[in-house]
């Protein structure tokens, strides 16, 4: 391939190609490395554990040695190697299925990989630091909080604040990919007909989206309480036992709740891409399409909005109240319903049609089989009785194993079924299957006495005596699954070599749309625009696009050309003037791959390593260490730095000039990106306005104004900022009405203007919090400060996150001043719109929290 | 919309916000919490209601749009509400 096809990307050979890439088959395959790398770190933690559990007690690793194996076994696995490795596939795989060239965002899609890559360093990073987390991969409260863990816990802190950044690149994904499935899908291919695969994947965003911001929210308080001091998750705030008279009765039952809302959805989200796998393979194996293929699609929609619902039966054995069980039982067992409705199409699908038993599709009916024993033995800890039996046993550990690692498998298949288009070889068959059947034989091995064993108390290293022989059995398959993962390296790594040459389509029925171009397929993916139009796949050449185009009427026609910048708002100098004279035959050349601006971007790296650095200072900012302390702002001062050099850079991806955007026609892809990202930042606060709302019902609601906060928090600041920000919303909507006249001196006035308030809004906070913390009353002696007690965490840290949205926006529309200050967006509002959809939300989130927390 | 209907909104946020201070400093929050309460988040819901619809032109997009807000609210709201009624 010439170099100028290459989008100013060096070539595949050269290192440099891999930190400068944007296109989503280099992330895609990026993505599948780094978690393969973390399921080989994972493994072989699991395999000394298991080495441990020979014999009961912890003569081996120690005890606080088995249990950081334990935990980070759990965290690694379920978020640094299954997702990511599923969304290896989603990288590379969905914009083909759908005729997109690439994401709608493709340096964030960049960034999310680099943030993802950099906070499992952190993870690995974090056992550097004397112990790291130690508590389980569920961080139930409060032993996942400084006071509860030996020593200093910093390896804890920066556990937390890895997950973070994880959920940080999980969130930009999200709103990546629906942007792009939304917007991007080639002309006539509507939702419901996209391949199995990309529509497992959309579910799967949607899920995320929501999942991850409550966990987000979980992790941004825990984190507080790590580093700030708040005392959300604490019993007693200054005693070192667990008080009965605690301030804080909802503690513990407040992190269950918050990640588990966030957990049950997660356990879908780890499995609906192998559901996806699995159907793909099925199909093109077996020749047939999906057995009641409709039935199976709205069997997963319903799955992806009942799996909001079901999260407290992972609570049974808590406190909650017997009605809610109930209820939650019901969702439960309900929820496993339309599971079955896929397993049975997916058997019909096999038994309809001539199946072929090749390395994807013996890892796909594995999967279905194990699947089917994780999920039955699901619905037995479902039912409130027995799982008073098997709560905290090996039972749960069999069964989620059997599930999560069917998912696992039926990813596997998805690696050797994609291999040959990622690679353009293809792999051992023969070796392939051998892999199967000892990787098969090593997980039921692994596995299967667990449930037998299932007496055996989770987590812990000491069990009964006669359970030795199951535990010694599971250590052997342990070792015996390890080793099938040798052959599948071997086979994939040789064969990149050895392999045979493959045409664009390997498998015989194989008829999704990444198996009509080459394998590779080249960088801009198709020889022109995809177009279902017809019925069937053709390539539109430019005459055809441009020609169309010009007669079509509305806004479809417009080329929109938006840069995608770090500051979701601005996408940096070049959107405004590309926008604006953005031509149909500008993006019709694009597409068809003859006008090349550069598509290599260094900065999502920058961004990334500049905020590891950050993170691991923050890790350690509360032992007052200069080390720590330089750290966190070095990294800070890079990590902005960064992003202001990607907001500059020019990047172009313009909107496909013909494409099938149902529901979302009208709205453009920049827009339709910020309401995504504002959807999720809804249930963010949201999270933490219904924290707020729990520690305060566990309390007493009405007791907890008089008990706990001071008569100096008065409504009065709290009412004069809330006139600030709903004029300073009402100066940007000005703004937009000014730049929509061409008027630059109202623009620039209105934009000074919300800024000079919004400046206001943080000086009046910050005097109104000078004077909380420097309080002295009979009952708060010594001010009302972060640690004060539940009620000045929760004020502190809920407001706190407000402000600190606040600054975002006026870092933003400082910048958005300046340019219009030099004649940018007249004419054209749409950059102002975006941001101010940015501040107006703001605004609304301030609209609740003023009277939560200054009147009520 | 041009500013004047703009400015009629934003009078009207106005007005809404100073009355959920009248409500406290009349004294209701003291004398009658739970009305207080009520009265004072229909408010906010209002507000916010009025400035999505209007400031964010929600009301002329699609659909769609406002239905991708709603999703992220209820399962707010869904969190909030089932956790706090599980301790109750
Ligand atoms: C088919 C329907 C399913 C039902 C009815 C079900 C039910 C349950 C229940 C009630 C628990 C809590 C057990 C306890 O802690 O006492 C549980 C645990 C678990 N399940 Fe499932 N499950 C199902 C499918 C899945 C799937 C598809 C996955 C993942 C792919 C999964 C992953 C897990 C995990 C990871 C845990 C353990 C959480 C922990 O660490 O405490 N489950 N399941
Ligand atoms: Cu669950």
């Amino acid at each position: 391939m010439s170099q100028d096809h290459e989008h100013g990307l060096p070539p595949k050979s050269s290192v440099s190609r891999w930190f400068l890439t944007t296109n989503h088959k280099d992330i895609g395959v990026l993505y599948l490395i780094t978690a393969l790398f973390f399921l080989v770190f994972g493994g072989v933690l699991a395999l000394l554990f298991r080495l441990e559990l020979i014999s009961s007690g912890a003569d081996l690793l120690g005890s606080m040695g088995y249990n950081q194996a334990v935990s980070t076994h759990g965290l690694l696995m379920v978020f640094w190697f299954i997702s990511p490795f599923a969304f290896g596939f989603a990288n590379y795989v969905v914009p083909l299925q759908i005729g997109a060239d690439d994401l709608a965002f493709p340096r964030l899609n960049a960034l999310s990989y680099w943030l993802y890559l950099f906070s499992g360093i952190l993870m690995g990073v974090s056992f550097f630091q004397g112990t790291t987390f130690a508590g389980g991969w569920t961080m139930y409260a409060p032993l996942n909080t400084p006071a509860y863990i030996p020593g200093e816990g910093l390896g804890a802190t920066s556990v937390v604040l890895a997950l973070i950044m994880f959920t940080a690149a999980v969130t930009l994904g999200s709103v990546n990919f629906l942007t792009t499935m939304y917007r991007m899908r080639a002309e006539g291919l509507r939702m419901r007909d996209i391949p199995i695969f990309s529509l497992s994947i959309n579910l799967t965003v949607w899920m995320m989206l929501f999942a991850f911001a409550a966990l987000l929210a979980a992790l941004m308080i825990l984190a507080s309480d790590h580093i700030l001091g708040t005392t959300y998750f604490q019993y007693s705030i200054d005693g070192t036992t667990m008080a009965t008279d605690a301030d804080n009765p909802g503690a513990s039952l407040l992190w269950a709740h918050l990640f588990w809302f966030f957990g049950h959805p997660e356990v879908y989200i780890v499995f609906f891409p192998a559901l996806g796998v699995m159907a793909e393979c099925f199909q093109t194996f077996t020749g047939r399409r999906l057995v009641g293929r409709k039935w199976f699609i709205i069997s997963m929609v319903l799955v992806a909005l009942q799996s909001f619902v079901v999260w407290m039966h992972h609570m049974f054995l808590t406190g909650i109240n017997l009605p809610i069980k109930t209820i939650f039982m019901a969702t439960t067992i309900g929820i496993s319903l339309p599971f079955d409705l896929m397993v049975f199409s997916l058997i019909y699908t096999m038994a309809k049609g001539r199946v072929r038993f090749t390395t994807p599709f013996l890892f796909s009916l594995g999967a279905l089989i194990l699947f089917i024993i994780g999920g039955i033995t699901g619905v037995f800890l479902g039912a409130i009785v027995l799982d008073y039996q098997f709560r905290g046993t090996y039972w749960v550990v069999a069964h989620f194993h059997y599930v999560m690692v069917a998912g696992a498998t039926a990813l596997f298949g998805g690696l050797y079924y994609w291999y040959p288009k990622i690679t353009g070889k293809m792999y051992n068959e023969t070796l392939g299957k051998i892999q199967f059947g000892v990787y098969f034989l090593g997980f039921n091995l692994l596995y299967f006495p667990m449930f037998i064993a299932w007496e055996t108390p989770r987590r812990v290293f000491v069990y009964p005596d006669g359970l030795q022989i199951w535990h010694t059995m599971a250590t052997v398959g342990g070792f015996i699954l390890g080793a099938s993962f040798l052959l599948m390296f071997y086979n994939l790594f040789v064969s990149l070599w050895r392999g045979e040459d493959v045409g664009p389509n390997p498998w015989e029925y194989a008829t999704s749309a990444e198996w009509a171009v080459s394998s590779p397929p080249p960088l801009e993916n198709f020889p022109g625009v995809p177009s279902y139009g017809t019925g069937k796949l053709e390539f539109l050449d430019e005459e055809t696009v441009a020609e169309r185009t010009e007669s079509m009427p509305g806004a479809a026609a417009h080329g929109h050309a938006a840069t995608d910048g770090g500051t979701v708002t601005d996408g940096g100098a070049v959107t405004a003037r590309a926008a604006t004279t953005a031509t149909t035959m500008e993006s019709t050349h694009e597409v068809s791959g003859e006008e090349h601006a550069s598509h290599a971007s260094f900065w999502p790296f920058l961004v990334s390593l500049g905020g590891f650095i950050a993170f691991l200072g923050l890790s350690g900012v509360r032992t007052g260490s200069v080390f720590y302390l330089t750290m966190a702002a070095v990294g800070g001062v890079a990590t902005f730095g960064s992003l202001v050099g990607m907001t500059r850079e020019p990047f172009h991806a313009p909107e496909m000039a013909i494409a099938e955007r149902w529901p979302f026609e009208r709205v453009e892809k920049m827009k339709l990106g910020m309401w995504t990202f504002l959807a999720s930042d809804i249930v963010l606060f949201g999270a933490f306005i219904g924290s707020y709302a729990f520690v305060r019902v566990a309390y007493g609601w009405t007791a907890w104004h008089h008990d706990l906060i001071p008569a100096e928090h008065v409504t009065m600041p709290g009412l004069i900022n809330t006139y600030l920000l709903l004029t300073s919303s009402f100066l940007v909507v000005l703004a937009m009405v000014a730049a929509e006249r061409e008027s630059k001196r109202g623009t620039v006035a209105a934009l000074a203007g919300t800024f000079a308030l919004g400046v206001g809004f943080l000086i009046n906070k910050g005097l109104e919090w000078q004077h909380l913390f420097h309080i002295s009353t009979e009952t708060f002696p010594n001010g009302w400060n972060l640690s004060t007690n539940i009620a000045s965490s929760t004020f502190y840290l809920t407001t706190g996150l407000h402000g600190a949205h606040v600054t975002i926006g006026l870092i933003i529309c400082a910048y958005m001043t300046v340019r219009a200050w030099n004649g940018a967006y007249q004419g054209d509002d749409r950059a102002i719109e975006y941001f101010g959809l940015y501040w107006h939300f703001v605004d609304i989130v301030w609209l609740f929290l003023f009277p939560l927390f200054y009147i009520l | 919309m041009d500013w004047k209907g703009y400015t009629v909104i934003y009078v009207v946020l106005f007005v809404f916000a100073t009355a959920q201070a009248v409500v406290e400093f009349a004294g209701l929050v003291d004398s009658a919490y739970w009305a207080a309460f009520a009265l004072i988040m229909v408010l906010s819901v209002v507000k916010a209601v009025g400035v999505a619809a209007y400031y964010q032109h929600l009301r002329w997009e699609p659909r769609a749009v406002t239905y991708l807000v709603l999703g992220g609210t209820v399962a707010a709201l869904a969190l909030t509400g089932a956790a706090a009624y599980s301790i109750l």
